[in-house]
């Protein structure tokens, strides 16, 4: 009698969400996963922001293919079974043509399946595992770069910075170890010497230990790949502990802003890597795209720390809408397709996608340029070496 | 009527896979049935013997990981010389493996954590799922940690040209309801059985129950094999189902989620893990379609636990026998009251 | 040699904000039983305020904490009395639950008023560090030592010398005979919890200026304070400040010279290597387990 009572409550639930979710067709929907609650919540809302700065201009200027676009964004709580569950919804239920996500690699790698499952293509805008676009998934197209590309983006300074000696702080996951792994090879690789590789998970707030290895390592760059908040405490922590190393933070997940915000003087003589420099944006590959989304993103009164991570997410979307222009329907295979031959002036640079990965199943992946600051007396600066 | 009860209830969600033809419900439904077949085995420990174990997700996930492995295959030095290495098995073979594992994982944990009781355990339990996720992070030869383990093959059974791929929902969807049938009825055989009565009795008076000479230590140990060895089934299951895994499975949120089943739905009762079980894994599903923040999709679903821990702290299903039982005793009241005043013209 | 020194130095700060948690919660899990999962939330509760009080309503820093302390009792006390008085007989289970619930709703609600961004709240005291021979710390961190020792030493008092501590301890060796002697229970309840809180919330408010504020900064600091209790044996204030500088040890050392991605698991380890070979904990007196 009870269970009749369950599972007559459990059909009734369900069909009252699909009431809820009819929708119109005049709108060409995408669908958008980010992790907006749960442990990386600050950087899913940046770049959803991000997405939905570029879906405002994009429908002001009429929208694509004679219809308004429509973000569906879904909430995937930095958790991997919640990445496959938005997913379902979004191409299940909203019928979405084409998914922007997941942020983390391991979000993304979870969702990957599906993709293939139901032969939907999606725009992967922050992940750098490379496995991502090695797997033979033709339904993955990469706009971010991956750690690799960053690595070896940085080559041409190790020598230029005088590197000798590195140590390596990252945080225990799939970004920060494949960023250490990928820099200390391409260290290797230019004769540096590389120390101690410390570690932190993902929430810790104390770094003592791992500082005071790595002083007593002696080495005269630290690289350093973690989120922003992670890295603050880093830095503040090192000075505390007379920690005297140049800091080189990888990742573009870094927020220089932010840093100098809260870590003060602790700061100073800090480099980091980002994929747009807002600071800049005239060294940027397309100036007038970069001033487009800072003018937006200001205009809507979003946090200016996030102005390095919100530019994923609006790229992403002019990379969709291009596709699915190029493509003349809102067809998913056609839409893949067309991924391959877009040319896209994004804050990432030209976007483009090259091949990856196993033949006849490549994933694409775009190729950004990478940038690196620095902060003196206070403020972001172009290195000078 | 109550002994077919259950049979027709099983019989109607078979039907599902036929006119749900939508795949997103399908696949909530699998994953919520996935959880509740990990609640069904926490209800054992829960429950039944009444220990309060915080830490079941290490059972579902190490079930997880053994299935994962076994069918990927792996290789790791334990020792600088020492390779340890096992070609890929079919997944079949895994999931057994997997069930073997975690019970004998079970059988350890046990013997070891009864040693306390109470809100130590609570703590014990804790700190042993904590445990269990670092080395799954830490140990990157084996787990590929943070990285994940992905690809993993799903379920393909056959005979000869006879082969069912359990790749697609629907024929998932099945698997999962044969497994649920399977775990709950394990599940209401040794609840039923004189192992199950001591169970019982421990959990009510834990000393009285040993001045009877009931081994207690035994029947406690029994029911956590037998608990992990059903969470652990459960992992493998959802690692062929969303076929990768990472650390991530050994969030504590899973084991408040279970516990949250197992509880809101009555602990205890047989029926009270898959109506709790239905409740809170439909719940935020039905959250995230109505247009509120995330945010307040979470705020809701503390609200939503609270109030139903505070009004029906036995869970729903015992209020739900008791207002039937009020009921049926007012209709015969009314029925007497009746015939009585039919006698008397 | 002087690695040692600064991690014996990091061992010994960190040890006293441990067991700030630590008693905080052996007060509501060591003697109410109340398995508080809002333990961490109020830590991060007390953190928003000085955030709020100092970097918003530029209130003086050392006052704000004052403020913060009480704001964190007050909020105890409500989630006393509106959630846990009606289940003080109930299971341990079912309290659990509506602690998680909590847990679930502040969390949520802090994401909501302040986004998930870090903030960071600035500290009146000077950035470059105390150094110390070959090891340094920072001016902050010494504060938040000596603050924490202080409420260490208060709590303690209230605890053992003082008539509400007397009350306290009465009501939970054994509830009915304080009630025959005239202990308002309820009360007492109330205040016990209001009190643990108000240590979290202090923990938080203290060490806000030191780390970062984020919603889910509570769940590693209550993490910690679960480990610190058990280790000292629940209920027992100078066991839970030796727990948490024991842990502190463990933790520092543990990360320095074994490996330092394992270091949040030494905690755990240490707690089931205890509950296996002395459940007791370290200090607590004799206690019946089941």
């Amino acid at each position: 009698m009870k269970m009749l009572v369950g599972s007559l409550a459990l059909v009734a639930a369900l069909a009252g969400t699909s009431l809820s979710g009819a929708h119109a067709q005049e709108t060409i929907k995408i669908g958008v996963t980010q992790p907006l609650t749960g442990a990386f919540a600050a950087s899913g809302n940046y770049v959803a922001q991000g997405t939905k700065i570029a879906e405002e201009e994009i429908n002001n200027a009429g929208g694509v293919l004679g219809k308004k676009i429509q973000l569906v964004i879904e909430d995937n709580k930095s958790n991997p079974t919640e990445a496959v569950t938005t997913v379902e919804k979004l191409i299940g239920q909203d019928k979405v043509p084409l998914l922007i996500g997941a942020w983390s690699s391991t979000l993304t790698l979870a969702v990957m399946p599906k993709l293939e499952e139901y032969k939907v293509p999606m725009i992967v805008e922050t992940s750098s595992s490379g496995k991502i676009t090695t797997s033979g998934n033709p339904y993955v197209f990469r706009i971010s770069p991956t750690s690799e590309m960053e690595a070896k983006a940085f080559q041409p300074l190790v020598k230029q910075m005088g590197i000798k000696k590195a140590d390596f702080l990252n945080t225990n996951n799939d970004f920060g170890i494949g960023s250490a792994d990928e820099f200390s090879k391409m260290l290797k690789a230019n004769g540096v010497e590389v120390g101690v590789r410390e570690t932190m998970d993902p929430a810790a707030t104390d770094f003592s230990a791992q500082l005071a290895k790595i002083k007593a390592s002696g080495g005269d760059t630290l690289f350093v790949t973690t989120a922003v908040e992670q890295l603050t405490l880093i830095l503040k922590q090192a000075k505390e502990q007379q920690l005297k190393v140049r800091v080189v933070s990888c990742g573009g997940s870094n927020s220089p802003d932010q840093i100098i915000a809260q870590a003060g003087a602790a700061a100073e003589g800090s480099f980091h890597t980002t994929f747009f420099p807002p600071w800049f944006p005239d060294v940027t590959t397309n100036p007038d795209v970069s001033k487009r989304y800072m003018d937006g993103w200001k205009k809507r009164g979003f946090n200016v720390g996030g102005l390095t991570e919100g530019y994923r997410g609006y790229d992403a979307v002019y990379v969709a809408v291009a596709a699915i222009k190029a493509a003349g329907k809102a067809d998913p295979e056609a839409i893949r397709k067309a991924l391959w031959d877009v040319q896209v002036k994004g804050v990432y640079g030209n976007i483009h996608f090259n091949k990856q990965g196993p033949a006849g199943k490549e994933s694409g992946q775009n190729v950004p340029t990478v940038y690196l600051v620095a902060v003196k007396d206070g403020k972001v600066q172009k290195p000078q070496f | 009527m109550t002994r077919f009860t259950p049979w027709l209830f099983v019989a109607a969600l078979a039907t599902v896979p036929l006119w749900m033809n939508d795949y997103y419900y399908l696949h909530v439904l699998i994953t919520t049935g996935i959880f509740i077949i990990a609640a069904m085995s926490l209800n054992l420990l829960l429950g039944y013997t009444g220990q309060l174990s915080l830490g079941h997700v290490a059972f579902f996930g190490i079930g997880a990981y053994t299935s994962a492995l076994v069918s990927l295959g792996f290789k790791v030095h334990i020792a600088p010389d020492t390779v340890v290495s096992l070609s890929p098995k079919p997944v079949w073979f895994a999931i057994l493996c997997a069930i073997v594992v975690t019970g004998i994982v079970g059988y350890s944990i046990g013997k070891l954590s009864f040693r306390v009781r109470g809100a130590y355990f609570v703590i014990v339990s804790i700190s042993f799922a904590e445990v269990v996720r670092l080395v799954a992070l830490n140990w990157l030869e084996l787990t590929q940690g943070p990285m994940a383990l992905n690809s993993i093959p799903a379920l393909t059974l056959g005979f000869g040209d006879y082969t069912i791929s359990f790749l697609r929902k629907p024929q998932f969807f099945y698997l999962m309801l044969v497994m649920a049938v399977v775990s709950y009825l394990i599940v209401a055989r040794l609840v039923n059985s004189r192992a199950g009565r001591a169970m019982i009795a421990l959990r009510e008076n834990e000393s009285l129950a040993m001045s009877v000479g009931i081994d207690v230590t035994r029947y406690l140990v029994l029911a956590t094999v037998v608990s992990a060895a059903i969470a652990g089934m459960a992992g493998a299951l959802y690692t062929h189902y969303i076929r990768i895994v990472d650390p991530n499975i050994f969030l504590f949120i899973y084991t408040v989620t279970m516990v949250i089943m197992v509880v809101t739905g009555g602990k205890g009762t047989l029926a009270g893990p898959i109506v709790g079980g239905v409740v809170f894994g439909i719940v935020p599903e039905v959250l995230r379609g109505m247009k509120i923040v995330p945010e307040v999709q979470w705020i809701v679903y503390g609200v939503l636990m609270i109030a139903i821990v505070y009004f029906l702290p036995e869970g729903i299903v015992p209020a739900v026998q008791r207002a039937l039982a009020s009921g049926r005793r007012a209709f015969a009241g009314l029925t007497i009251l009746t015939e009585s005043k039919a006698e008397e013209k | 040699m002087n690695q040692l020194l600064q991690h014996l130095l990091n061992a010994v700060i960190l040890g006293g904000t441990y067991a700030l948690l630590g008693i905080g919660l052996t007060l509501i899990f060591g003697i109410m039983r109340v398995v508080n999962f809002t333990h961490g939330e109020l830590y991060a509760f007390g953190a928003y305020c000085m955030y709020a009080l100092v970097m918003r309503l530029g209130f003086d820093f050392f006052a704000s904490l004052l403020l913060a302390v009480a704001l964190g009792a007050l909020v105890g006390a409500v989630i006393e009395l509106v959630l846990l008085s009606r289940l003080r007989r109930a299971d341990i289970d079912t309290t659990m639950l509506v602690m998680i619930g909590a847990w679930i709703i502040m969390q949520n609600a802090e994401q909501l008023i302040w986004s998930g961004v870090a903030l960071s709240i600035t500290s009146p005291f000077p950035s470059n560090p105390l150094v110390l021979g070959p090891a340094s710390v920072s001016w902050t961190r010494v504060y938040v030592f000596v603050v924490a020792l202080l409420l260490i030493a208060g709590t303690y008092f209230l605890i053992n010398r003082t008539k509400l501590g007397k009350a306290m301890r009465a009501t939970f060796q054994d509830r009915d005979t304080a009630a025959l002697m005239g202990i308002r229970i309820d009360r007492i309840h109330t205040a016990t919890f209001a009190i643990g809180s108000s240590l979290a919330a202090a923990a938080g408010a203290l060490l806000g200026p030191v780390f970062v504020v984020q919603p889910t900064m509570g769940d590693l600091a209550a993490a910690k304070a679960f480990a610190v209790v058990i280790l000292g044996g629940m209920g027992s204030v100078p066991g839970a400040t030796i727990g948490g500088f024991v842990l502190a040890f463990a933790e520092e050392l543990g990360a320095g010279y074994i490996s330092s991605g394992y270091r949040d698991a030494m905690g755990f380890v240490l707690i089931i290597l205890i509950l296996l070979v002395r459940p007791t904990g370290l200090f607590a007196r004799k206690e019946r387990i089941g």
